[in-house]
């Protein structure tokens, strides 16, 4: 075990552990560009360069492995001389396109330059201009050559990681820059990941173009929706400027580290599904069809409901929440006495690096919640002599409002589930609501506020408070941590899980505390 | 001697004006009143013959009264006053805004509102599509013009009455801002004086 | 006896036409003068000007009205009438609706008293150029004055807001000490003429003093003129007096008044500022007196003689007293142009310590000189 001194502190590291990573160990950040955890060493940026003590040179930290008795200095004058000399040279053909950059306010140049540049360049040469200065690559990307420090982070994710090979470097010296292979498009299912790997602003992402400047952007951390895995996000929301993208609050989703799940990495087909939160939201309860206030519709659904006494069911999709689900659980089959089950989620492609055919975020959870997978709605409710049925979530429902007095649909968006209901309850979806998903794996994750319920709509948690105290049943949560408790205290896999001691990479299902004794 | 050095009354050394006791005369009153009187009515005489003359074409060069006749007679303002916005246009009339948005961020009144959209030209890229300033909002402090890094917003028209019958006319749009033009040669501060005082 | 109730019906129109539009024109004096006093414009944008073809040719002569400001008090009349008549929440709206006519009519009644000009003989008739021929003239001018102060009572005390119940308990401190010396200093011109009556008084003034000196109040009781003149400027309640109600600085009785009734405290204001005028002319510059004029003609003390028909002289005395009311207006403008507000133990201490005892002494004085006189 290699023995080091890093900036005097001393720490021990596994053979073969480069600089970096020890220096990370210390919390010690090294200013780097090319170099990324997720990808192969490259060492071409230089901008890690450190001083080991007897050696002449500079080294790169990135690619230097630590010996036993080594010692490292990334701080002293000359380490910062040498980043100050770096950065000049790395800025010799890099526009002043910070005004027109979707990149300023997260640009590694930008803070590079700012904590290490010198004031003004020497270099009186003009900039060498590339081929074309805005260019496609992609259906979502665009690439500014003359931005680009040729990195190669991006080349080496398509070499490494998807394996599809699309980019490369041609040309020579400063005339290099960044190409796609001939006949090639930039369009693998995990294309957008290359704009969260530049370190500049060499590659943007077109969906996020000249939205939004990105300093007006709250991170909050969340799940991605789009398959089973639960890939980690943040969800980046406007908050203060509604005059921004047509009024959208949600701006994008960015992947965020989980090395459990999908390490830095996530699809296309996640990245953009944050549109649905915005767009074509339900934002009025109805009852037959016609608008009225959230109450009104809580009352004629209670009203149907109590007709209905014990014959209730309620059908929830695998898009809720775990604390959904247990909530209908405990209305409907505790304590109305009828019936609870989740519908079978949607399927699509798959592929082995993160996207999962089932198509839900929660399929997990609802089968260890809920038990029950239901393919055919309209037989199940036929078979289980249901007279009212409350569904939370999107399914297709063709032919159930025949079978039944009365169907609730508690949705976020208007489709096949809305248009059946008897009475509509406008719900929340994922980015407005505190609570958890278990992905594939049993990988219980949380979800954090990112934004209130759209105008209109109400926290589908709260609306099933609302309707469990109408019926005579409340229960006593006043938040989302208070039904995981409940939720943790009786089923068994959740035990000794809570909101507070998930944290930021979730716990897998039976990892709590030890299970108790008695099953209730 | 004493009285000589009370009237008009001593400066000490600290700046203050000390005064001494008043006078008999100055106690009644009476006269020091009849002498304000006096003031006041040369005053009134003088100024309201000058305005006579003036109704019948007559001594116009001299003025019956300083005070500038606003809208008519406007003053120029010292030139690094900050009057209302303009965006400054390229040579095609482009505006040279690139929408980088650095005015709407640095903005304390939050009174500006820019949406940018792509621009045909590559070497652009990027314009506003939407900018807005609501001057109902608007505090003036001029930070808009330093942050901008294309020189493309100036605060130069020397337009200060800003009134509308709305909030909503408060508004100023691209439109608006793009027609603002600089104000003319600037008169000086000083030639001013020289005109109103004589 | 139905003539005579028309002739005097008739002169109650003319001196209220007079005293009105003098007093309207204030509005006007006080914008303008103190502009043109402080070397500013004044009032000279409200206006109009006719695009019909018709009358398109008046526009020029419209011009120099508008420049001197002459539309402004009626825009300024228009503005006060078309605002709401608004009575305070809690407050006497009764009494607070009476008290701007009290205070108006009092401030009116006065100059019924008050003689324009000798006696008009005309077909046959003797017509005195004044509305009320008292006796007691006098008397019923600082009846009047005093009863003035119930509009300032009542408007004070009817509006239910302390600020102008303070104001009027000011205003009518300040009223009752300063008519101590009003009354004190009259007496003097009472004790030289002899009579109560008006006319009287203006018609002693005629006399000449050492042959040549117009026998005016002035010349015989200068101290009483300051003094007089002093104190109804004080009773007028304007600057530098107008403690009870300043402007925007001081709040005062007037606070919770807007519109016509506001204009009507404005207008009692201007037409008490024109009766000082009167009063002053009155008693103390020969009323409608012109200096040598007899009932016949121009007696110079030289012994040169200008006859003159009798409508002529009636008609110089009538403007004579106009010229000398319209010009103390000027002068009591200018002075509340002029002078700067005293601070209230200021004035009462004008008031009780210094004017009383003087004012006193004038009389003792007065009758000293008297005795003498009528002892040689």
């Amino acid at each position: 075990m290699p023995k080091l001194t890093i900036d005097g502190r001393e720490v021990e590291v596994a053979p073969g552990t480069t600089l970096i990573e020890a220096a990370r160990r210390l919390a010690i950040h090294i200013p780097h560009y090319c170099y990324h955890r997720g990808l192969s060493i490259a060492g071409n940026c230089r901008m890690c360069l450190v001083e080991v003590e007897g050696v002449p040179k500079m080294m790169i930290a990135c690619h230097t492995q630590a010996a036993d008795g080594m010692v490292v200095h990334t701080d002293n004058d000359k380490c910062r001389e040498y980043r100050a000399a770096i950065l000049e040279f790395i800025l010799v053909n890099h526009p002043l396109d910070c005004p027109v950059c979707d990149q300023a306010g997260e640009c590694k140049l930008q803070n590079y330059y700012m904590e290490h540049g010198t004031a003004g360049s020497r270099v009186d040469e003009d900039k060498v201009k590339k081929r074309a200065k805005a260019k496609q690559i992609g259906p979502n990307i665009m690439l500014d050559s003359e931005r680009c420090i040729l990195c190669s982070r991006c080349v080496r994710f398509t070499d490494e990681i998807t394996h599809t090979h699309e980019l490369g470097i041609t040309e020579r010296a400063d005339h290099s820059e960044i190409t796609l292979a001939p006949g090639a498009w930039l369009d693998n299912r995990y294309a957008g990941c290359v704009v969260d790997l530049c370190p500049v602003g060499a590659l943007t992402d077109r969906d996020f173009r000249f939205k939004c400047r990105v300093w007006y952007l709250t991170a909050v951390d969340s799940i991605c929706t789009g398959c089973a895995r639960g890939c980690n996000i943040t969800i980046h929301v406007n908050r203060d400027r509604p005059h921004k993208a047509g009024g959208t609050r949600v701006m994008r989703y960015k992947p965020r580290e989980n090395p459990a799940v999908n390490q830095w990495w996530m699809c296309d087909a996640g990245r953009y599904s944050y549109k649905q939160i915005d767009h074509e939201r339900v934002d009025s309860a109805a009852v037959d069809g016609r608008p009225v206030a959230v109450e009104q519709a809580l009352d004629a659904s209670a009203a149907a409901l109590k007709r209905a006494a014990a014959a209730v069911a309620v059908l929830c999709a695998t898009t809720a929440t775990n604390e959904e689900l247990f909530l209908a659980r405990a209305l409907f089959a505790g304590a109305l006495g009828g019936h609870a089950a989740y519908l079978a989620p949607p399927q699509g492609e798959q592929d082995d690096l993160l996207l999962l055919a089932d198509q839900s975020p929660n399929t997990r959870g609802a089968q260890e919640i809920l038990g029950t997978e239901v393919r055919d709605p309209v037989g199940w409710v036929k078979a289980h002599g249901v007279k009212a049925v409350v569904v939370v979530g999107e399914a297709d429902l063709t032919g159930l409002k025949a079978e039944v007095d009365h169907l609730t649909v508690i949705a976020t968006h208007p489709g096949k589930a809305a248009a059946q209901a008897h009475v509509l309850l406008p719900g929340s979806v994922h980015a407005e609501v505190e609570g958890t998903f278990t992905n594939h794996a049993g990988r219980v994750q949380r979800l954090r506020v990112a934004v209130p319920p759209i105008r209109g709509a109400v926290e589908t948690w709260r609306l099933l408070l609302e309707l469990a105290g109408r019926l005579g049943h409340p229960f006593d949560f006043a938040f989302e941590d208070d039904i995981f408790a409940a939720l943790a205290s009786q089923l068994a896999p959740f035990a000794g899980l809570s909101h507070d001691n998930l944290g930021r990479r979730g716990a897998l299902l039976g990892s709590g505390a030890p299970q108790p004794t008695e099953v209730v | 001697m004493e009285a000589v050095a009370r009237k008009p009354g001593t400066v000490t050394p600290a700046g203050g004006v000390k005064r001494g006791p008043l006078t008999f005369w100055e106690r009644v009153y009476v006269v020091e009143a009849a002498r304000g009187v006096w003031i006041t009515t040369v005053h009134f005489f003088r100024n309201m013959g000058y305005h006579f003359l003036h109704l019948v074409g007559l001594a116009k060069g001299r003025q019956a009264a300083v005070t500038v006749q606003y809208p008519e007679e406007r003053r120029y303002l010292p030139p690094r006053s900050r009057t209302r916005h303009r965006i400054v246009r390229r040579d095609d009339g482009s505006p040279r805004c690139v929408g980088c948005m650095m005015c709407e961020t640095i903005c304390p009144a939050r009174c500006i509102y820019i949406v940018a959209e792509e621009d045909p030209d590559p070497n652009i890229e990027k314009r506003p599509k939407r900018f807005d300033i609501d001057l109902g909002m608007c505090v003036f402090c001029g930070f808009c013009v330093e942050a901008c890094p294309e020189d493309a917003i100036r605060m130069d028209t020397q337009m200060v009455d800003l009134a509308a019958y709305s909030r909503r006319g408060m508004i100023l749009t691209l439109d608006q801002l793009l027609a603002g033009e600089p104000a003319g040669p600037v008169e000086s501060i000083n030639a001013l004086g020289e005109r109103v005082h004589g | 006896m139905w003539m005579d109730l028309a002739i005097k019906a008739g002169l109650a129109v003319v001196m209220m036409l007079i005293v009105i539009n003098i007093a309207g024109i204030h509005s006007w004096v006080e914008r303008k003068q103190s502009a043109v006093i402080q070397d500013r414009w004044g009032a000279n944008r409200a206006g109009f000007t006719l695009n019909s073809p018709l009358w398109r040719w008046l526009n020029p002569l419209l011009r120099p009205i508008i420049y001197l400001g002459l539309f402004q008090p009626i825009a300024d009349l228009l503005k006060l009438v078309a605002k709401e008549n608004w009575s305070p929440v809690g407050g006497m709206k009764w009494l607070h609706a009476v008290a701007p006519f009290l205070y108006l009519l009092f401030a009116f009644a006065g100059f019924a008293a008050i003689p324009f000009g000798d006696t008009l003989h005309v077909a046959g008739r003797d017509i005195a150029l004044q509305v009320a021929s008292l006796n007691v003239g006098f008397v019923f001018i600082f009846a009047m004055a005093g009863l003035g102060v119930y509009g300032i009572v009542l408007s004070g005390v009817s509006s239910n807001n302390n600020y102008a119940f303070l104001g009027a308990v000011r205003g009518v401190s300040q009223m009752i000490s300063y008519e101590v010396t009003l009354g004190a200093t009259v007496i003097g011109i009472v004790m030289v003429y002899g009579s109560l009556d008006m006319q009287e008084i203006v018609r002693g003034q005629g006399a000449l003093l050492w042959g040549w000196l117009p026998k005016w109040g002035v010349f015989v009781q200068p101290l009483g003129c300051i003094l007089f003149f002093t104190a109804a400027l004080a009773e007028t309640k304007r600057i530098p007096f107008d403690l009870p109600e300043g402007e925007s600085e001081i709040i005062g009785y007037f606070t919770e008044y807007s519109g016509t009734k506001f204009g009507m405290f404005l207008l009692a204001d201007f037409v008490e500022t024109v009766m000082v005028a009167a009063l002053t002319t009155t008693l103390f510059f020969g009323g409608w007196q012109f200096p040598y004029l007899q009932a016949s003609g121009f007696v110079f003390p030289w012994g040169a003689e200008v006859a003159v028909g009798h409508y002529a002289v009636v008609a110089i005395q009538v403007v004579s007293f106009l010229v000398k009311v319209i010009a103390f207006c000027w002068l009591l403008m200018t002075i509340r142009w002029t002078l700067p507000r005293f601070r209230y133990d200021q004035l009462m201490d004008l008031g009780w310590k210094r004017m009383l005892p003087v004012s006193l002494a004038n009389i003792a004085l007065t009758g000293l000189v008297i005795l003498l006189i009528e002892a040689l």
